[in-house]
């Protein structure tokens, strides 16, 4: 059967990869069109690849050209998703292809949120067979427990993002502010500089009703030794006394304490950060892409007067980080898994991540990455990010994740918005029991 | 001197009209020729001189490569229209003038069909169109926005053969034209000021449709100008300037095709018919 | 066999019904016997369009209806018929009413005045005046920018650092920037405002067309009879406008509830689901929450809404038809 198909697949495996980044055949024809288990190019496997559109000095196109140039078993025709700003899109159409379960897509890149609901509707392959425990030890322990559902591994680390706390070193060293590790130092020095005139806004997050307020909100809980969702999956915690806590605190910085202002409440990542990189804003809690905005001189006012460090904590906290970043999947209908195993473990190789972290400004999720020499010279931030990944936390994990976060979404931006927290958190804890049955 | 307040007052009124329509377009056309470095200041910039910039049209046409995205969207959507008006031409005629039986129930099958959430329809869709190899392809994509714009389009053209008089039917008759072609000769050049609307409102409608662009379109080669926008943003940077000039650009010809169609065409043909 | 007086383009007939002629149904005098060969030919006219709209609609929205009576979901891999329970789970569903409820709230406020603004424009408009075709390639502008770029200009027009409060706070006309989208009370309006100046132009256009068939001799006519403009407007014109406005309206109508991107893309549906309207919450739910059949009984209510201000409209247009016939 795959003798007369061979000619017309080493055509198109050629140009394929030729077209790799550009053109590329839709999810299903590809299906279709090389029915059969062994579709091969010349001797090579073919698979297929479907990832969100990233984008820099390079693209997840031109990577791929790279291993399959370098590659002599496997042939990777690669599947352009729309950009990760429009996530749910991408996660629809990933949901198509998967919840087909007829192979056509082998392997691809997900959102870390939704690891555990692909694991849980049987669309991910665990991949323990292919990497044991010393592989997972070579990454992050917040990033391999953020993949792994279940007690098995359903998806690989590929890069990684988390939340971290921006400062105007300048105006802190002219005030004689310390850097703050408590939300109440960080009010007082919001507060302070804020009556000086030195800034119009204390204190920007974001707590638009979308996904990022999730982050913004296991952030704050987190620091104050809560959850929304126990260990166990199933308990909800998110109407206790220690989340309910932060999210008062979360109310106050608009409320009480007047260093954020309530424009807040439909700020998410750009808007917040604006004001930051324009000068006026003394703190600011944002993803890692927000040093190289501050650092360029060509839209930011703020060059050289930026520091970063992990968020603070309440008293008795510790300093939460929420886990951000796509992770690699193989979809449990493939049909070619080794030839996947060989192009993932490929991709998430120590000089692959070091490719991705100057090329595509893409974080590494493995920790030995951050002491090569080559990073510390193309993007030295990006080295100091290491202690916030380590103390990185995954946002709850569970399949019906989607489901929950928006109950999360609504109930405390209602929360916020009015300011009764108790009861629309308590709202919110049954909403979410509901959800999880 | 009343009739100079009144004439005032009316210029009064079009410069408002003006002003309120094109100011945020032409804060468009301004951020489209200013540097990032301006744009990400507090206070706006209200001329884009000195500093402008054609760095924008620069990234929109080449780094970007946003040409293929206006030629698939032109090459989707003027087939869409056109094939969409012919449709409806049809049917709107057939429903206004001849003994069609059941006409009340075609037209609110027309309009109950539209009523569905493009949401609810994009899932569906998707499935037959797979099965049908047609995504990723300009006829899958022009397909699906002739049925789009089809309740749109034969609502409009409907309402507006109804009001030509009957008399221009039967002058044409007389002069032994069937009904295809007094549709084409007499009707339609008669009707043309709705048949202008109806055209424009369509082309636009499905020229700036992302849902399904989106989950029917897969590669550049394929994919409309609004999926092209949409793709500006990687991962959070909204890229202003960049997004301006390409609204720009897709916005100007459209505007100046406008000018000239209708100018040209419709007054010249009403005030043609009413002399007849 | 003359019916009543109708109107021809050259004989002044005052106040008379649209110039139409005939039986109000649109159907010729002459024709009756005729026999099957018209009645044919009038189907066949129908038929590319019906394919058409069939071919796209047919199966998405028996789907749909099929889908709203089952629980399907892509997570749980269910798919059994469950009867009223997506019903039942929806007349429960807080966050369903209020986003009902405000998407009516902002169908009825949009619709309105974008009607009233598209008929004022189109008055000045349908006048004889210097520049009246650039004027009228203006107007059309707002509707013309691309969707994606409108909705993003608006954030950042109404954001606390945006351009509006920065002209409101320089004009002194409020002490600080205004919180826009970031209020429960004022993130709708704003997200209306924005809706109304970018769709105002799909109403001037249609309006304008309705105004320019109406025969100018019947100005002619009114002027002649002494009538003042405004006397003219409201019994001439307006009357012979209104099944073209009310069509408008309808159409506009039925787009204005299925409002997605502005809300989507501007607050996300926030703050607390203040800007939640039916779309928005629908896709939600079908595209994150992949729950297909409680997503499609909420477009199943969406549907039976709109059948409901569709059936108010329909009857308010047959009954200005059978006025004039």
């Amino acid at each position: 059967m795959t003798e007369p198909l061979s000619r017309r697949n080493f055509v198109k495996g050629v140009g394929a990869a030729l077209a790799a980044g550009a053109a590329a055949p839709v999810l299903a024809a590809c299906g279709s069109g090389s029915s059969g288990a062994t579709a091969t190019s010349g001797g090579k496997t073919t698979i297929t690849f479907a990832s969100a559109k990233f984008f820099a000095k390079s693209t997840i196109g031109q990577m791929v050209q790279l291993y399959n140039s370098s590659s002599k078993h496997v042939e990777v025709q690669y599947i352009e998703l729309p950009t990760p700003s429009q996530s749910t899109q991408v996660h629809q159409q990933l949901v198509q292809s998967l919840s087909a379960r007829d192979g056509s897509l082998d392997v691809f890149t997900g959102d870390i949120i939704w690891i555990s609901e692909f694991a849980g509707a049987g669309w991910s392959a665990p991949l323990d067979s292919y990497f044991n425990a010393s592989a997972k030890a070579a990454y992050f322990p917040g990033v391999i427990d953020a993949c792994t559902y279940g007690g098995a591994l359903h998806a690989l680390p590929w890069y990684l993002d988390a939340g971290m706390l921006y400062y105007r070193k300048d105006l802190l060293q002219a005030a004689g502010i310390a850097v703050p590790t408590t939300w109440d130092e960080l009010v007082t020095g919001a507060q302070k500089l804020l009556a000086a005139g030195k800034v119009s806004d204390g204190f920007n997050w974001q707590a638009k009703q979308a996904e990022v307020l999730v982050c913004d909100l296991v952030e704050f809980i987190g620091s104050n030794g809560g959850s929304v969702l126990a260990e166990d999956g199933k308990t909800v915690t998110i109407a206790d006394p220690k989340a309910v806590e932060a999210v008062q605190f979360m109310a106050d910085t608009f409320g009480k304490d007047k260093v954020t202002p309530r424009a807040v409440l439909s700020w998410d990542e750009e808007p917040s950060r604006m004001p930051f990189t324009g000068g006026q804003a003394a703190f600011l809690r944002n993803w890692s892409y927000v040093w190289s905005d501050a650092q360029d001189p060509t839209s930011s006012k703020v060059v050289d007067k930026v520091g970063v460090t992990t968020l603070p904590s309440f008293p008795g906290g510790k300093s939460t980080a929420c886990l951000g970043g796509y992770q690699f999947g193989m979809n449990a209908a493939s049909t070619k898994k080794s030839a996947a195993i060989d192009f993932l473990t490929w991709m998430s190789s120590p000089a692959t991540q070091l490719r991705f972290a100057t090329q595509l400004g893409l974080a590494p999720s493995r920790p030995s990455v951050y002491d090569q020499s080559a990073l510390k010279a193309a993007n030295p931030f990006m080295v100091s990010l290491r202690d916030v990944f380590t103390g990185g936390t995954p946002r709850p994990k569970t399949p019906k994740y989607s489901q929950v976060s928006l109950a999360i979404q609504a109930g405390v931006s209602a929360a916020l918005a009015t300011g009764n927290v108790q009861s629309n958190l308590s709202q919110v804890q049954s909403q979410i029991e509901q959800i999880l049955g | 001197m009343n009739g100079g307040v009144r004439r005032l007052s009316f210029l009064i009124m079009i410069v408002a009209i003006v002003v309120w329509s094109l100011f945020p377009f032409l804060w468009q056309v301004i951020t489209s020729f200013e540097p990032d470095a301006d744009l990400a200041g507090s206070a706006p910039k209200w001329l884009p001189f000195p500093g402008g910039t054609l760095q924008h049209y620069r990234n929109v046409f080449v780094a970007k490569d946003f040409g293929p995205y206006i030629v698939n969207s032109v090459i989707v959507d003027v087939t869409a229209t056109v094939v969409a008006l012919v449709f409806a031409a049809l049917a709107a005629y057939s429903i206004a003038r001849l003994s069609l039986p059941g006409k009340g129930a075609v037209l609110g099958l027309v309009l109950v069909v539209s009523m569905f959430p493009q949401i609810s329809i994009v899932t569906p869709l998707y499935q037959i169109m797979q099965r049908l190899h047609l995504l990723d392809t300009y006829q899958g994509l022009s397909g699906v926005y002739i049925g789009l714009t089809l309740p749109l389009m034969v609502y409009i053209l409907w309402g507006h053969f109804r009001a030509i008089p009957v008399e221009i039917d039967e002058a044409a008759k007389i002069d032994g034209a069937g009904p295809l072609r007094s549709l084409w000769s007499v009707i339609i050049p008669v009707a043309l000021p709705g048949v202008v609307p109806a055209v424009l409102l369509g082309f636009i409608a499905s020229w700036n449709e992302l849902m399904l662009a989106l989950s029917f379109t897969t590669s550049p080669a394929h994919q409309t100008v609004p999926v092209g926008i949409a793709n500006f943003t990687g991962l959070y940077n909204i890229p202003w300037g960049d997004m301006a000039a390409a609204s720009v650009v897709v916005t100007v010809p459209l505007v100046v095709l406008v000018l000239i169609f209708q100018r040209r065409i419709v007054e010249g043909v009403t005030a043609g018919a009413v002399k007849a | 066999m003359t019916t009543t007086a109708k109107t021809r383009p050259g004989r002044s007939g005052g106040t008379e019904s649209l110039p139409r002629g005939g039986r109000g149904d649109g159907s010729p005098r002459t024709g009756g016997h005729r026999g099957v060969a018209p009645r044919g030919k009038a189907l066949l006219l129908v038929v590319p369009m019906l394919a058409s709209l069939l071919a796209v609609s047919l199966y998405p929205v028996l789907r749909t209806i099929w889908l709203a009576f089952r629980n399907t979901s892509l997570e749980i891999q269910g798919d059994q018929f469950t009867g009223l329970a997506n019903a039942r789970h929806l007349a429960h569903d807080t966050i369903f009413a209020k986003a009902w409820r405000q998407t009516i709230e902002f169908t009825a406020v949009t619709t309105l005045a974008e009607t009233l603004l598209g008929l004022a424009i189109a008055l000045a408009l349908a006048r004889t005046f210097r520049g009246r075709g650039f004027v009228r390639a203006a107007v059309l502008v707002p509707w013309a920018i691309p969707t994606v770029v409108t909705s993003r200009m608006f954030s950042w027009l109404f954001d606390q650092n945006g351009l509006v409060n920065y002209v409101l706070v320089k004009l002194h006309l409020v002490s600080h920037a205004v919180n826009f989208l970031g209020s429960t009370s004022l993130a709708l309006p704003t997200l209306m405002l924005a809706d109304i100046w970018k769709t105002t132009p799909f109403m001037a256009l249609l309006l304008l067309a309705g105004l320019q068939t109406i025969s100018p001799t019947l100005a002619e006519a009114a002027r002649i009879d002494g009538a003042s403009a405004w006397r003219y407007f409201w019994r001439v014109r307006l009357p012979l406008l209104m099944p073209s406005l009310l069509v408008a309206a309808l159409l506009r109508a039925l787009d204005a509830f299925r409002v997605f991107d502005l809300p989507y893309v501007v607050t996300g549906g926030g703050p607390a689901s203040s800007t939640e309207t039916m779309s928005t919450y629908t896709y939600k739910t079908m595209f994150s929450g992949l729950e297909l059949g409680y997503g499609s009984a909420m477009a199943t209510a969406m549907f039976i809404t709109e059948a409901i201000i569709a059936g108010v409209f329909a009857l308010f247009i047959v009954r200005r038809l059978r006025q004039e016939g």
